[in-house]
C-alpha cells in the first residue's frame, strides 16, 4: 500500500521544511496494470482523468484504471489555448457548459491543486451590424438561462479592453462585442496533473504507454480490452479518446459521424502584460483568430481548423499566417513579436459540432468523444456527468442531448447552423 | 502537405482547394452518406473541389498520418481532354 499523497497547504509546506527527503512524491506513479477492473477508462486526457476521478470520488468505485497510449496530458488537454467559457446559443449546450464553468470556479479547491482559473472575460468581436445582431441573440439566449453576457458598444468595449483601441481605424472596423466576464483561461497542464493526482490519491491506476488495440466480447457484452501490455478484464469500458475516436469506431465496427481534423495553436515570445482578456475575432476572407496572454507573457493564439482529415499533428503553414494576420490586425503593437512555438492537435469533428456521450455497440462500452475544438472547457462537467452515466447506467439530463442517436432522429445540436460538415470557411 | 496536383491545372497551392468530406463507400444508405464517416489513419478517400481554379470536383486519396497524396482523379472518372 502506498502512502497517501500529501495535500497541499501552508501547513504542508511547513512540515515539508522539517521532513526528511521524499516528503513530496510524484503526483501519479507508474502503477502496475492489474488483470481486472470495474471500469477501464481509455485515454488519460482531461476527460478520461476527470471521469475516473468522479467515478472514484462520487460513486465509490474501487477498481478503476486509466490506460494511456502515450503520457498523461500528451493529447489535447496539453495542446489547447486554455480558454473556458459558456457563451453558447443552444440550451443543451449552454446549460452544459455553464455547469462546467461553475465547476471551473471551484476546481482548484476540489482537486487541492491550483489550476489557475482566471476569469478575465471572453470577448467576441463583431465587425458588422449583422454580427452584432447575432451576438445579441446569443447573449439574450444566455441571459435567459441565467448566464452572464453583456453586449458592449464601442465606448463600453474601450473601457473593458483599452489595449484593443476599438475605435482605431482599421481595415475591418469593430462595431460591437459580446463579453462573458466569468469566462477566461485555466492553466491546461495543471488540469491534467491535478486530476491525475486527485484520481491517484483515490486509488485509480493510471498506466501510461499502454495502448488499447481491441475490445474482446462475449455474450453480447464487452469483457475486456486488448492492450500493448496484455489483456485486461473490465466490467465497463469508457473511451475518452477525443482526437482518435473515429479510429475507435472503426475498431469496433461502428461508423461514427466523426472526421479527424487538425487544429493548431501558437505562442509568441513572452512580452510584458499587454492583453488582459481573451479576444475572439472572426474576420472576412481568412477566418479567425482568438488570442490571450499567458501568465508567462506569451500571446497564445489559435484560429480555424486546418480543413481536412489528418493525424500528423503538424499544422499547415498558411493557417498560421492567417492567425497571425488576424492578431496583428487586432493589436498592431504586437507586429514585431516573434512566434516561439507552434503545434497542432487532432480533433474529433462531429457532423453537428456537438459532443457525443453515449454507449457504443455494447451495453457496457461508453464513449465520451466528439468534442470538436471545444473539449477543454467541458472537462469538469463532462467528467462528472460521464461518471454518473457509467456508474448508474442512466445518462444525466445534462448530457442526454449528446446521445449518438440524435443524428438518426434529427435532434442535431448544430450551434453554427452549418449542416453536416465540420469545415465551412 | 502544401500542394495538390489538379488533373487539369497541375500542382497548385493547397489554399486553392477546399475539402468537402470524406468519400462515402460505394454502397451506403442515405443516412450514412450524410452523417457517417470512414475514419482511418492509413488511407483517407476524400472529395475536394478546386475552388480557386477549374472548380473541378476531385477524388483525393491520401495518407492522413503522413500527409502523403496517393492518388488524385476527377470524381466520377474522366479527365482533361
Amino acid at each position: 500500500m502506498t502512502r497517501p499523497v500529501p495535500s497541499y497547504s501552508a501547513w504542508a509546506l511547513l512540515r515539508a521544511r522539517f521532513a526528511r527527503d521524499g516528503y513530496w512524491r510524484p503526483l501519479w506513479t507508474g502503477r502496475r496494470l492489474q488483470d481486472a477492473y470495474d471500469v477501464v477508462v481509455v485515454g488519460a486526457g482531461g476527460h478520461g482523468l476527470a471521469t475516473a476521478f468522479h467515478l472514484a470520488r462520487d460513486h465509490g468505485l474501487k477498481r478503476i484504471a486509466v490506460l494511456e497510449k502515450r503520457l498523461v496530458g500528451y493529447g489535447n488537454v496539453g495542446r489547447n489555448t486554455t480558454i473556458v467559457r459558456s457563451n453558447y446559443l443552444l440550451p443543451e449546450n449552454h446549460y452544459f457548459y455553464e455547469d462546467s464553468l461553475r465547476r471551473w470556479e471551484s476546481l482548484s479547491h476540489e482537486l487541492n491543486y491550483n489550476v489557475m482559473y482566471s476569469p478575465r472575460g471572453v470577448v467576441d468581436l463583431a465587425l458588422s451590424d449583422d454580427e452584432v445582431s447575432g451576438l445579441a441573440r446569443r447573449g439574450n439566449a444566455m441571459r435567459l438561462a441565467g448566464i452572464d453576457a453583456e453586449l458592449l458598444d464601442l465606448a463600453a468595449l474601450e473601457r473593458f479592453c483599452p489595449e484593443l483601441a476599438p475605435r482605431r481605424e482599421r481595415r475591418f472596423p469593430i462595431v460591437g462585442a459580446l463579453v462573458q466576464r466569468r469566462g477566461g483561461t485555466v492553466r491546461h497542464d495543471a488540469v491534467a496533473w491535478g486530476y491525475a493526482r486527485a484520481a491517484t490519491a483515490l486509488g485509480v491506476d493510471i498506466v501510461e504507454n499502454c495502448e488499447v488495440t481491441g475490445v474482446r466480447s462475449g455474450g453480447g457484452v464487452a469483457t475486456g480490452v486488448e492492450t500493448t501490455r496484455g489483456y485486461v478484464r473490465a466490467d465497463r469500458i469508457v473511451f475518452a479518446t477525443a482526437g482518435h475516436t473515429g479510429l475507435i469506431g472503426t475498431m469496433l465496427g461502428v461508423p461514427l459521424p466523426i472526421e479527424t481534423h487538425l487544429l493548431q495553436a501558437m505562442v509568441s515570445e513572452p512580452i510584458k502584460p499587454l492583453l488582459h482578456t481573451v479576444l475572439v475575432y472572426v474576420f472576412p476572407g481568412h477566418g479567425e483568430t482568438y488570442i490571450c496572454q499567458s501568465d508567462r507573457g506569451g500571446l497564445v493564439m489559435g484560429g480555424h481548423l486546418d480543413g481536412f482529415p489528418s493525424f500528423t499533428r503538424e499544422g499547415r503553414w498558411d493557417r498560421l499566417e492567417d492567425v497571425v494576420e488576424g492578431a496583428v490586425e487586432l493589436l498592431p503593437q504586437v507586429a514585431g513579436v516573434k512566434i516561439l512555438r507552434q503545434w497542432a492537435g487532432t480533433n474529433d469533428m462531429t457532423m453537428d459540432g456537438s459532443p457525443i456521450i453515449d454507449r457504443l455497440r455494447y451495453d457496457n462500452v461508453f464513449v465520451n468523444a466528439g468534442w470538436c475544438y471545444g473539449g477543454f472547457k467541458a472537462i469538469p462537467a463532462s467528467g462528472a456527468a460521464c461518471a454518473r452515466f457509467v456508474a448508474t447506467g442512466t445518462a444525466p439530463d445534462l448530457i442526454r442531448a449528446f446521445r449518438l442517436s440524435r443524428f438518426a432522429t434529427g435532434h442535431l445540436l448544430d450551434e453554427r447552423g452549418g449542416g453536416p460538415f465540420p469545415v465551412r470557411l | 502537405m502544401t500542394q495538390l496536383s489538379c488533373p487539369f491545372c497541375g500542382p497548385r497551392h493547397l489554399r486553392e482547394f477546399e475539402f468537402h468530406k470524406t468519400a462515402p463507400p460505394e454502397v451506403a444508405t442515405e443516412f450514412a452518406r450524410v452523417y457517417e464517416r470512414i475514419d482511418r489513419s492509413d488511407i483517407s478517400d476524400e472529395h475536394w473541389q478546386h475552388v480557386g481554379g477549374c472548380r473541378g470536383w476531385l477524388h483525393v486519396r491520401r495518407n492522413p498520418s503522413t500527409g502523403e497524396v496517393l492518388e488524385i482523379r476527377l470524381v466520377g472518372g474522366g479527365g482533361p481532354p
